[in-house]
């Protein structure tokens, strides 16, 4: 089977609400992809659509081609974890995975071998509501192993974890896609997927926003410009805004410029006798990228947290401000 | 179809509620009929020999109670992958839909009538030991009498079938509370009304078409006569009460999103 996860033109909408509208994206085996957007707009609903849980309204979600209904062996195929807090509370952890196993016709043994891997090997007896958050996430990330499958899809996977609880699962996720698996994971926290992901697929009130690998997000986020370190922060901002730069203060010392090349920028300070600490290429954050992807989709910024698109445009006013203070 | 089998049935026994839910079943049981068989007395007949008090309905009548249990159980089976969300899990391992509640129906109605062998051969055995100290001693309570072996036979069938309805309903339901107050409406609610109405046409027709009155109806032994409908045939409608319930909860769980 190919290992890739085909999502095409898909569409459904709860009473007049429009979950998922018009989605087409593809993962393919041997990376991490991402799938980001902020809550609501249409990560779990897709997922739940390409494991025939939710049929969808139009469009197809598919598995190597298929839908999932028509898998005959599905474990062996995708791996899913949607909501680690779904497990009967007075059911074992071991007895989770092994009514799993049952169903394929897999052994007790390989539930074992899954406990060991996840680390859980000495919990499995305990009852699953005795589990911490972390716990029920490996337990559930035993449970979409368990199968082997060359496809993994899950659903905010760090969310709610504990730092360790996230490094383990980062590693984990690389090391699967390392085996040359397809993984899918969503998390409406671009920060989340920073050391994780390879590619990401961005989606904002049920459409695509970006999908992209995370090297060409983050170069084009960077883009040309040049972060600099002055005490003579408005001395360095009026030499360099008049030689046709761009600049932004992003910090009591420190600016971002673009529109001049390094070199260019370093013998207009000296020359202008303007002191400066560090120069080097700026390196935009995941976050920052993703910031900047959505800034023009309107509609889509009213659903963030007024906070989160501030650091963006405090600098926008700042470079605003200091450009009229240089013509006055 | 093998994998779901055995998956349900790994699901079922790993529940500590299926263990306590199955016994309850034979608990409840034993404990009515114990009360019922201990307070009936041959005090108004003419002769211990002349009552003609059906003691094999009379013992079995602790099904009243245990049937309750049975609706539980059925109910839970379904509805707790709702309110745990084990649902998606379930239906991720096995996506045929009718595939799944085809396998929970039959472990869940094996399991009842395991359990509901054990509550109705107790029962029985109950009624022997204490019915000869209220004068009954000439009613030994064999199964080797035809009648005695349908009454038996019907009722663990009757408790499988209410399970398969309790199935049914909690698939359309999926809330356990919803779903057991259904049931149990069904079940104890339906036989009031007849207290309620007083036009005897319809009293009737709540016996005859009630689950629970019409199903017990297989528990009689004597005076098939004068019963509203025979021990079979109120069988039958409790079966076609399942077979509604379980075909509503079928459609209700293919067609809608998990």
């Amino acid at each position: 089977m190919q290992a890739t996860i085909e999502i095409q033109e898909l569409r459904k909408q709860f009473g007049q609400t429009v979950a998922v509208d018009g989605l087409s994206f593809t993962v393919r085996p041997g990376q991490v992809t991402g799938f980001v957007g902020p809550n609501g707009a249409g990560k779990s609903t897709t997922m739940r659509m390409l494991l025939g849980l939710d049929a969808p309204d139009s469009g197809q979600a598919l598995i190597g081609g298929r839908r999932y209904a028509t898998l005959r062996r599905p474990l062996t195929e995708v791996g899913a974890l949607l909501d680690a807090a779904a497990v009967h509370p007075s059911r074992r952890g071991r007895d989770h995975l092994l009514w799993l196993a049952h169903s394929h016709g897999f052994p007790a043994s390989r539930v074992d071998e899954l406990l060991e891997r996840v680390g859980l090997a000495s919990a499995g007896r305990r009852r699953a509501g005795n589990y911490s958050l972390g716990m029920r996430q490996r337990l559930g990330i035993a449970a979409a192993l368990l199968g082997d499958p060359p496809v993994l899809v899950l659903d905010e996977p760090v969310n709610g974890l504990d730092p360790e609880g996230i490094r383990w699962i980062r590693g984990f996720l690389r090391g699967l896609a390392r085996e040359g698996r397809a993984v899918l994971v969503s998390s409406h926290l671009m920060s989340e997927l920073e050391d994780s992901a390879d590619h990401l697929v961005v989606v904002g009130r049920g459409r695509l926003i970006a999908d992209t690998s995370v090297a060409e997000l983050l170069a084009a986020a960077s883009g040309e410009r040049v972060s600099l370190r002055t005490s003579a922060r408005t001395d360095a901002m009026r030499l360099l805004a008049r030689e046709g730069a761009t600049v932004a203060a992003d910090g009591p010392q420190s600016l971002t410029v673009s529109g001049l090349a390094t070199e260019r920028i370093v013998e207009l300070l000296t020359t202008g006798g303007v002191p400066f600490s560090e120069i080097g290429a700026h390196r935009a954050t995941l976050e920052e990228a993703y910031m900047e992807l959505t800034r023009d989709a309107a509609e889509f910024r009213t659903v963030e947290a007024g906070a989160d698109t501030a650091p963006g445009a405090e600098a926008a006013t700042a470079t605003a401000n200091e450009a009229e203070g240089t013509r006055s | 179809m093998r994998g779901a089998l055995h998956a349900e049935w790994t699901k079922l026994r790993t529940v500590p509620s299926t263990w306590w839910l199955l016994f309850a079943v034979s608990a409840l049981t034993w404990a009515l009929g114990a009360v019922t068989t201990g307070t009936v007395s041959t005090d108004q007949c003419p002769s211990p020999d002349e009552c003609h008090e059906d003691t094999v309905k009379l013992s079995l009548t602790g099904i009243w109670l245990g049937q309750a249990a049975v609706a539980a159980f059925g109910v839970l089976a379904m509805s707790s992958e709702y309110g745990t969300g084990t649902i998606h899990s379930t239906l991720t391992a096995v996506p045929g839909r009718g595939r799944v509640l085809a396998a929970k129906a039959t472990v869940v109605t094996g399991a009842t009538l395991a359990a509901g062998t054990v509550a109705v051969l107790g029962s029985l055995l109950v009624g022997r030991l204490i019915l000869p100290g209220n004068g009954f001693s000439s009613t030994p309570l064999s199964l080797s009498e035809g009648p005695a072996l349908r009454a038996a036979v019907g009722t663990v069938l009757y408790l499988g079938l209410i399970a398969q309805l309790s199935l049914g309903v909690a698939a359309v339901v999926r809330d356990t509370a919803g779903a057991i107050t259904t049931v149990l409406g069904l079940l104890y609610a339906l036989p009031a009304l007849v207290e309620l109405v007083g036009d005897e046409k319809w009293q009737e027709r709540i016996h005859e078409w009630a689950p629970a009155s019409a199903g017990l109806a297989v528990q009689a032994t004597k005076n098939l006569e004068g019963l509203p409908i025979g021990p079979w045939s109120g069988l039958a409608v409790m079966g076609a009460w399942a077979g509604a319930g379980l075909l509503a909860g079928a459609t209700v769980f293919k067609l809608r999103d998990a």
